[in-house]
């Protein structure tokens, strides 16, 4: 998934898939990320 | 998209494919396991099965998360979703399976209040919007889903939410792998390793199968050229007489894993003693709880479950697929009475389950074939 947008502070961000859906990411388990990286998300979480 | 259409190339599955037809010894048959339901729902969806010569045959593994989960665990969810005041959450292909009294969407339409959600944050933002229900979150799944119930339940713990709980039946790839290797049931030449789980356990795991079983392993990405390149590789070591763990899938999966995940999951979950598989029985140290600092969370110790084992339909022939010693369509149901509409076993309602993939992709290759 893409990143849309950072809420640092509650280690969260907004992300779009393939198809424009947008849903909540968990954040906590990667390195900081930037508006307009990929993710791989699985169950709401970013692994890598 | 980037990452995606590059391992979807045409023109390099075929250059692939090339190579795979050179690298293997005339008279040889070769059986490798793809470990991961998502594989086998590539490989079908890609026709990549098509593209391998006849002598280097695939085998299903047992890394759907659905797939695995036996009758009595589904028994024990609809106990919980029918306690008054619950709202019970779980993954829409979970809400099918089917347990000894129908299903989690037959217990629905009797009234009990289930809802599917996308991921366990979105069970914990009902909780919050109804502070007056008990939410419970169904969680299933490997290394890969796991760390993302144990950050939500960490999450709730640090936002005071304590209407919402968690039934944990999350379980870890390498007991079954071991408990397949130990069978006398399965030959197998080498595996196409779990790239998901490896992102977040790494590749050190996996490290005993040529250790102690003399097979090879290739970590392996989801696209057709993913996995082209991973049989390949495992060929290759064949070939040459090697034998260790290689990493296709370097883009996503680091060598030590995702240490934090790890960390995290270790402070939330704790091993069961034995965790109890559809098709595989019990096997030791295979399945995780919530551990004692998360007790207060576990659904298990609010509300009391049945814990029954129920054996399978006779019909049903799912331990079989997800041991890899039939192929879908050799069971007796296969198409007929168990459909992806109404399955009977749990490997015909999950995409990742070999059965679905079979009837939704390859059973029209199949169809060719006998024309």
């Amino acid at each position: 998934m893409t990143v849309v947008r950072v809420d640092a502070e509650r280690m969260l961000a907004l992300c779009e898939d393939e198809d424009g859906a947008r849903s909540s990411v968990e954040i906590a388990l990667v390195d900081p990320v930037r508006p307009g990286q990929v993710l791989l998300v699985h169950a709401g979480t970013a692994l890598a | 998209m980037k990452f995606v259409d590059e391992f979807r190339d045409a023109e390099l599955g075929r250059v692939l494919a090339g190579e795979i037809v050179a690298a293997v010894e005339p008279g040889r048959h070769y059986k490798l396991m793809e470990v991961c339901g998502g594989h086998t729902h590539s490989i079908y969806k890609y026709g990549v099965d098509d593209l391998l010569p006849e002598n280097v045959e695939l085998v299903h593994g047992p890394g759907c998360p659905v797939c695995v989960i036996p009758m009595g665990r589904v028994d024990d969810g609809i106990a919980l979703a029918e306690q008054p005041g619950v709202i019970f959450t779980c993954f829409g292909d979970m809400m099918r399976v089917p347990g000894s009294h129908g299903t989690l969407l037959d217990a629905k339409a009797r009234g009990a209040d289930i809802r599917m959600v996308y991921s366990p944050l979105d069970a914990l933002r009902i909780a919050k919007s109804e502070p007056e229900r008990q939410v419970v979150f169904f969680a299933i799944g490997f290394e890969t889903t796991a760390p993302s119930t144990a950050l939500t339940l960490k999450r709730a713990r640090a936002e005071g939410v304590t209407n919402f709980s968690c039934m944990c039946s999350h379980v870890t790839i390498v007991p079954p792998l071991r408990a397949l290797l130990d069978s006398p049931d399965l030959r197998l030449d080498g595996f196409i390793g779990p790239g998901h789980v490896s992102t977040v356990v790494g590749a050190r795991p996996f490290e005993f199968i040529p250790v102690d079983y003399g097979k090879p392993v290739v970590i392996s990405g989801f696209e057709p050229v993913d996995i082209l390149q991973s049989v390949l590789m495992i060929l290759r070591q064949l070939r040459a007489g090697r034998c260790e763990v290689e990493n296709q899938y370097k883009r996503v999966v680091p060598y030590e894993g995702n240490l934090r995940a790890l960390e995290v999951m270790s402070e939330v979950f704790a091993l069961r003693p034995h965790f109890e598989w559809r098709g595989l029985g019990f096997i030791s140290q295979s399945g995780l709880r919530l551990s004692d600092d998360y007790a207060d969370l576990d659904a298990e110790q609010r509300w009391p479950v049945p814990g029954v084992r129920v054996a399978d339909p006779k019909a049903c022939q799912c331990g079989e697929v997800l041991k890899g010693v039939i192929k879908p369509w050799e069971c007796k149901v296969f198409g007929t009475a168990c459909t992806p509409e109404r399955p009977i076993g749990t490997c015909m309602v999950s995409s990742e389950g070999a059965c679905a993939a079979y009837y939704n992709y390859g059973r029209f290759a199949r169809e060719r074939e006998v024309v």
